[in-house]
C-alpha cells in the first residue's frame, strides 16, 4: 500500500527526516512512533501528500502522493494531528461539506457511529475536545477509505473515548482498511499495531513486526532478595543479573520461562520467599526507550 | 465542490460578527453616505461612484479575503481542506467565491443607489465592467498575498492598511482626469481612470489605465504564489 525509500525532508537548512525507509502492507495497522521532533509528523504529512519530499521516493497505492493527490484522495482518509475545524460550522454542516470535498460521499450516518448524533446541530466551537476528535475521526472514515492515516487520534481523550476510538479502528481493520497510526501512547500501538517503525532524530531506529520487535528485547524477572542472602547464592541463570542497592534483583533474559522455572525451583528447595516477584516480556516502552537512548534498557 | 466550499465560507463569514460587519455593513454604510450625503452635483458623481467601488473592493474583497484566509489558516482549516479531493486552486476559488459575489453585488447595489440619487448612467459601461472585474481580480490576488505575510486575523487590520490606502488614494487620483504616467504606478489608479473614462473622462487614458490594472494584478498574483502559505508551520 505504501512504499517509502530513503525519504528526506527539510525545513530550510534543518533536515527533519534524514533517510527513512518503510513499507505498509494491505490490511495491517502500521504504527509510526517516535519522540517529539523525531520526524514522524513530517514523515506522515509527506506520505499524505501535503508536502513534497526533499529526497527519496514515496509511493502510496502506487501513486506519487504529492503530484497525484487528487487521484488518491477518494481512496484515503486522513486525520491530522490538529482537526482544522472552522469554529462556526455545525457538526452536520461539516459532515455535509466533507462528503463533497473529501471525494468520498457519506454512505452511512457517521455521526451515529461515533455517538455524536445528538450534537449534530451544535457549532463546532461548542463541542468538547473529545467530541471534536470524534468528529474528526468520523470525517476521516467517511465513505470507508481503503487507507486511513491517523496522526495521534487519541491525544487528549478520556479513557472511554480512547476505547471507543480503538473499537472503531479495530472495526475498520476487520473490514480490510489499512491504517497508518502515530501515537504517543505506546500501549495503544502495542494493542493495535501489526508492524511498526520507531523514528529517532529523523532516522528509523527500530522497525518490523510487533512480535519480532518485542522478542528482540530481553524479558525481565524482578524480585526482592531475602535479607542476608548474597546475590551469588542465586542459581545459574541464562540472563544477566543486576542487584540494586534497594535489595531488588533484576534478571534480564532471553529465556524467560527457563530462568523463571529455575529460580522458583531454587527458592522452593531453599525454602525462600522472593518478595514482590514479577516477570514480563519486554514492552514497547522498553523497545522505545532503548531506541531513543541507543543502548540497552536498564529499568529503574 | 467549489459551491460547497463557497456556501460553507459564506456561513462562516456571516456568523462571525466582526467579519460580517466589516465586509457587509461598513462598505454599504460608507457607500450610502457617499451617495446621499455628499452633493453629487458639486462633488462630481464620478468621484462618488469611484469611492463606492473602492470601498466595496477594498473592504469587502481585499480586507475580507486577507482576514478570512488568515483565520482559516490559523484554524488549520486550509490544511484540512488539502487533505480532501479539492485541488489548491479549487480550495482557494471556493473560499474566495462568496467574497467576490458579495463585493460585486454591493458595488452594483451602491451604483443603483447613486443613479437613483441623481447620478448619470455611465457613457461607456463596458469600461465600468472592466474596472469592476479587474478590481476584483487585483483585490483577490493582493488579499491572498497579504494573508501570506499576516500571522493572525487580528494582525490583518494592520497588514491590510498600506495596500488599502494605496488603492483608495490611487483610485481617487486616477478618476480625476488627465494623468501623468507615474500615477499609474499606484495600485488603484488604473481602476480609477477606467471608472472616470466610463463617465466621460479622457479616453486616451484607457490604454495605460487598463495596462496598469493588468500589471498590478499580475504582480500581486506572482507575489501571492510566492508568499501564500497553507499551514501556519510554514
Amino acid at each position: 500500500m505504501i512504499d517509502v525509500a530513503d525519504l528526506r525532508c527539510r525545513y530550510g537548512d534543518f533536515e527533519a527526516v534524514r533517510g527513512v525507509d518503510f513499507e505498509v502492507r494491505r490490511g495491517e495497522l502500521f504504527a509510526l512512533l517516535g519522540t517529539n521532533g523525531a520526524g514522524k509528523t513530517t514523515t506522515m504529512e509527506t506520505v499524505e501528500g501535503l508536502r513534497a519530499p526533499f529526497g527519496g521516493t514515496v509511493r502510496v497505492l502506487g501513486l506519487d502522493p504529492f503530484r497525484e493527490r487528487a487521484a488518491l484522495r477518494s481512496r484515503t482518509g486522513i486525520m491530522l494531528q490538529d482537526s482544522g475545524f472552522p469554529a462556526d460550522l455545525t457538526a452536520r454542516e461539516m459532515v455535509a461539506l466533507w462528503g463533497v470535498t473529501s471525494g468520498r460521499r457519506a454512505t452511512e450516518d457517521v455521526l451515529e457511529r461515533l455517538d455524536l448524533a445528538h450534537r449534530r446541530d451544535v457549532r463546532i466551537k461548542q463541542l468538547s475536545g473529545g467530541e471534536r476528535r470524534r468528529l474528526d475521526l468520523a470525517l476521516a472514515v467517511l465513505g470507508r477509505p481503503e487507507l486511513l492515516f491517523l496522526d495521534e487520534p487519541t491525544t487528549g481523550l478520556d479513557p472511554e473515548s480512547r476505547q471507543r476510538t480503538w473499537e472503531v479502528v479495530r472495526g475498520l481493520l476487520a473490514e480490510g482498511t489499512t491504517v497508518v497510526l502515530t501515537t504517543h501512547y505506546l500501549e495503544e500501538a502495542e494493542s493495535l499495531a501489526h508492524r511498526l517503525a520507531i523514528l529517532h532524530e529523523g532516522l528509523v531506529a527500530v522497525s518490523g513486526a510487533l512480535v519480532d520487535v518485542l522478542a528482540a528485547q530481553p524479558a525481565r524477572i524482578e524480585f526482592d532478595l531475602p535479607e542476608r542472602l548474597d546475590v551469588g547464592a542465586l542459581p545459574m541463570l541464562s540472563g544477566d543479573v543486576v542487584h540494586r542497592p534497594t535489595g531488588r534483583v533484576e534478571v534480564r533474559t532471553g529465556e524467560l520461562q527457563d530462568d523463571m522455572a529455575e529460580l522458583l525451583a531454587w527458592a522452593r528447595r531453599e525454602g525462600l520467599r522472593l518478595g514482590r516477584i514479577r516477570a514480563h516480556h519486554a514492552s514497547l516502552e522498553d523497545v522505545f526507550h532503548s531506541a531513543r537512548t541507543g543502548r540497552e534498557v536498564v529499568a529503574a | 465542490m467549489i459551491a460547497a466550499l463557497g456556501v460553507a465560507e459564506l456561513k462562516l463569514l456571516l456568523r462571525n460578527r466582526t467579519a460580517a460587519a466589516l465586509a457587509v455593513l461598513m462598505p454599504m454604510a460608507a457607500g450610502l453616505y457617499f451617495a446621499l450625503a455628499m452633493d453629487g452635483e458639486q462633488t462630481g458623481w464620478t468621484m462618488i461612484v469611484t469611492l463606492q467601488l473602492l470601498f466595496s473592493l477594498g473592504f469587502t474583497v481585499y480586507v475580507t479575503v486577507t482576514t478570512s484566509l488568515t483565520a482559516r489558516r490559523q484554524d488549520l482549516y486550509l490544511k484540512r481542506l488539502r487533505t480532501g479531493a479539492a485541488s489548491d486552486v479549487v480550495v482557494l476559488t471556493g473560499v474566495l467565491l462568496p467574497v467576490v459575489v458579495l463585493g460585486l453585488g454591493q458595488a452594483v447595489v451602491l451604483l443603483g443607489i447613486s443613479v437613483a440619487a441623481g447620478a448619470p448612467m455611465p457613457a461607456r459601461p463596458e469600461l465600468l465592467v472592466a474596472a469592476m472585474v479587474g478590481g476584483v481580480a487585483l483585490s483577490c490576488a493582493a488579499g491572498v498575498c497579504t494573508s501570506g505575510v499576516t500571522g493572525t486575523a487580528e494582525l490583518a487590520q494592520i497588514t491590510t492598511a498600506p495596500f488599502f490606502f494605496a488603492l483608495v488614494v490611487g483610485g481617487l487620483v486616477g478618476s480625476n482626469g488627465a494623468l501623468e504616467l507615474p500615477v499609474f504606478l499606484v495600485p488603484g489608479a488604473g481602476l480609477g481612470a477606467l471608472v472616470g473614462a466610463a463617465w466621460g473622462g479622457p479616453a486616451d487614458q484607457v490604454g495605460p489605465a487598463a495596462l496598469s490594472l493588468v500589471l498590478w494584478t499580475v504582480a500581486a498574483t506572482a507575489l501571492a504564489v510566492r508568499f501564500f502559505r497553507w499551514d501556519p508551520r510554514g
